[in-house]
């Protein structure tokens, strides 16, 4: 094997080493910072719903409880989720709990403010299993329900709720 | 017990895509371990979460994992019969080893980065969503959730290959596990490794290279840490390598009597879509560099019915999504000329955030760069059709997810581009490492007699580099 010395072989070998020395150079602290930023934490079956769960509401181990409750429910019953707008939180919320609450089917509401009031009256509470307030206040007419950590209530609803 | 049902779960899907690629290939070509390892996990994938939609629609319960795990330990019976030869052995080189060693670190580090991490947003709330409903139904996705406006937000439309993946795992595991749903993503990573040496070793007929260009793959933010990387539960680093497998197997069947790589770039070309809407485009690319290939190369008007399967699979997932009265996507308004004119004030906007993501230096480090010079090497082989088709699977794509922003649906399209368009490049970034793969092989373009001697580099014969059959190459045209 013999080895054939050029200009053009040399320029070429620089530039590949060149860039791949400058290209590791910039990717090795992103990369460095990313692989020891996060630790090992849960590992069970339901670990991402948790993780998100207490990163939003201070509360581990929510997402069994949360489906315990929607089991115990009518199934041919909707979830209505409230959640607010602009509020990327309060959205992600909600639709950990839409995820949740399978097999119920559920009806998102985005809304302005953090009072849904009037959305709550339109409802027909004999097809709503539970009403759920992501980052969001209970109006004081309708009963307590449980609370998850900060910012998470579900409140089951009865056949009929009065005001 | 976890661990020897995933071994199970893994192992079936293995060996029907073992069975697959050995109908697929005959027994004329020869396969290095990494390629037979990585093509059967990607066929594997296919044909699984294929069955399980396909048998879904008619049983559910155990009857669906029996009937699935009967069909791939057949697909695997056959496969043992044909056997797909393995190239004789050589012993490596200590920069091979060397090299070799770094890609096993970094395997090791993607599987750990996978397990610290949680499934990410859409990992979660559009993919592992559909696996866990399934499950909860039986293997089968419930019609009430294609329909249900509530959930709308997890994209009911998109294709199973992943979610079914996972829903196979569930199956096999007893139970919907989102920690253990996250071992798919890192071996979707070993695959790609494994198919950029196997790749790069076809190309320029070289070990080295491939394996020097796979260890780089770590080495992009966007692939190991960044949202949406591969360890998070998105399918865009799958479909990257599904992409890259497509191209891959197309750029070697443009040699001449390479049947069996157009038989395979057919079936990943196939599960293109079937991997995520964006597949479609993808596909649509992958298509016409196939139709280029066909009538550059004059191969038989036969090889059009390789678009067929991929057809199927579009068509049939659409009836499948109207059949179940599925909500449709309200991202992109309609594409028509009149929403065209409308919304065009929005391309140089779109064209400056697209610049602006190439030297995202955090997210992409020099990648971008380093894929410009490559280009600009390979610019002068337009020639080689294998070469015009990898600069095609590499612009084309972005041009057109440049295009599609230009009917987004988002009030603020901007923040829609800057929401996806990192994981819309990812899938084109495996076809920018066989674009360097070539570029930096430059040397034996300019010395074949060199190529030669130190091995070969035609796509038939690269897997036996270095061993008899090298020797009855020397007629067969020369790629790098």
């Amino acid at each position: 094997m013999t080895f054939r010395f050029s200009y053009g072989r040399i320029a070429h070998v620089l530039l590949w080493c060149g860039l791949a020395v400058a290209s590791l150079g910039v990717s090795i602290p992103k990369i460095y910072s990313g692989i020891t930023e996060y630790p090992l934490l849960s590992t069970g079956p339901l670990h991402t719903c948790d993780s998100y769960l207490r990163f939003t509401t201070g509360k581990s181990g929510a997402s069994k409880d949360l489906i315990s409750i929607f089991q115990s429910m009518t199934a041919s019953k909707r979830i209505i989720i409230f959640t607010r707008k602009d509020d990327a939180f309060s959205s992600g919320l909600g639709m950990t709990t839409a995820y949740l609450a399978s097999p119920h089917l559920v009806r998102l509401f985005e809304i302005n403010g953090t009072h849904p009031d009037s959305e709550l009256l339109k409802m027909n509470p004999d097809e709503v299993a539970a009403v759920v307030f992501c980052r969001m206040n209970r109006p004081n007419w309708l009963p307590s329900g449980k609370v998850f950590g900060s910012g998470l209530e579900v409140v089951p609803i009865p056949e009929k709720v009065r005001r | 017990m976890s661990a020897l049902s995933l071994l199970g779960a893994f192992g079936t899907l293995l060996v029907a895509g073992y069975g697959l690629l050995a109908l697929l290939v005959g027994q004329k070509t020869r396969f290095s371990l990494t390629e037979q390892i990585a093509f059967s996990w990607l066929l594997g994938i296919g044909s699984v979460s294929l069955l399980l939609w396909i048998f879904g629609l008619f049983v559910h319960g155990g009857l669906l994992p029996t009937l699935v795990s009967i069909v791939c330990l057949s697909l695997g019976f056959v496969g043992w019969r044909r056997m797909v030869p393995v190239p004789l052995r050589r012993s490596p080189t200590p920069c091979e080893i060397f090299l070799g060693i770094i890609i096993v670190i970094e395997i090791a580090i993607v599987f750990y980065l996978s397990f610290v991490h949680t499934l990410g947003w859409d990992g979660l709330l559009n993919w592992e969503i559909k696996a866990r409903y399934a499950f909860a139904n039986g293997g089968v996705l419930p019609a009430t959730y294609l329909s249900d406006s509530g959930r709308a937000f997890s994209h009911p439309e998109y294709p199973l290959a992943i979610p079914f993946t996972e829903l196979w795992l569930y199956l096999w595991l007893g139970e919907a596990d989102q920690f253990c749903a996250k071992a798919i993503f890192p071996i979707f990573y070993v695959g790609g490794t494994f198919l950029l040496v196997a790749l790069g070793k076809r190309l320029t007929g070289r070990t080295w290279i491939g394996l020097f260009l796979a260890a780089f793959l770590f080495f992009v933010p966007q692939i190991t840490v960044e949202a949406g990387s591969a360890v998070v539960g998105y399918a865009d680093f799958p479909l990257s390598i599904f992409y890259l497998a497509t191209i891959g197997c197309l750029f070697c069947a443009t040699e001449p009597k390479n049947d069996a790589f157009f038989r395979l770039y057919a079936a990943f070309l196939a599960l293109l879509p079937w991997v995520k809407r964006d597949g479609l485009i993808l596909w649509t690319v992958a298509a016409a560099c196939g139709v280029f290939v066909i009538l550059r190369t004059k191969k038989s008007p036969l090889f059009f019915l390789g678009f067929l399967p991929g057809l199927l699979i579009i068509c049939g997932w659409h009836l499948y999504l109207s059949s179940m009265h599925a909500l449709q996507a309200a991202d992109f308004v309609p594409v028509n000329l009149e929403t065209l004119g409308a919304h065009l004030n929005r391309i140089l906007p779109l064209l400056s955030a697209f610049l602006a993501e190439f030297y995202n230096l955090p997210t992409w480090s020099l990648f971008w760069f380093v894929v410009a010079v490559g280009v600009a090497y390979l610019l002068r082989r337009l020639r080689d059709p294998g070469v015009l088709v990898l600069l095609t699977a590499l612009v084309v794509p972005i041009v057109l997810y440049l295009f599609t922003y230009i009917f987004s649906n988002w009030p603020n399209y901007l923040e829609h581009v800057g929401l996806s368009i990192s994981r819309l490049l990812m899938h084109v970034v495996a076809v920018g490492f066989l674009i360097i793969i070539l570029a930096v092989s430059r040397r034996s373009e300019k010395n074949p007699a060199r190529l030669h001697h130190a091995g070969v580099a035609t796509c038939t014969m690269a897997g036996s580099e270095r061993t008899p059959v090298v020797e009855l190459a020397s007629g067969n045209r020369h790629f790098a």
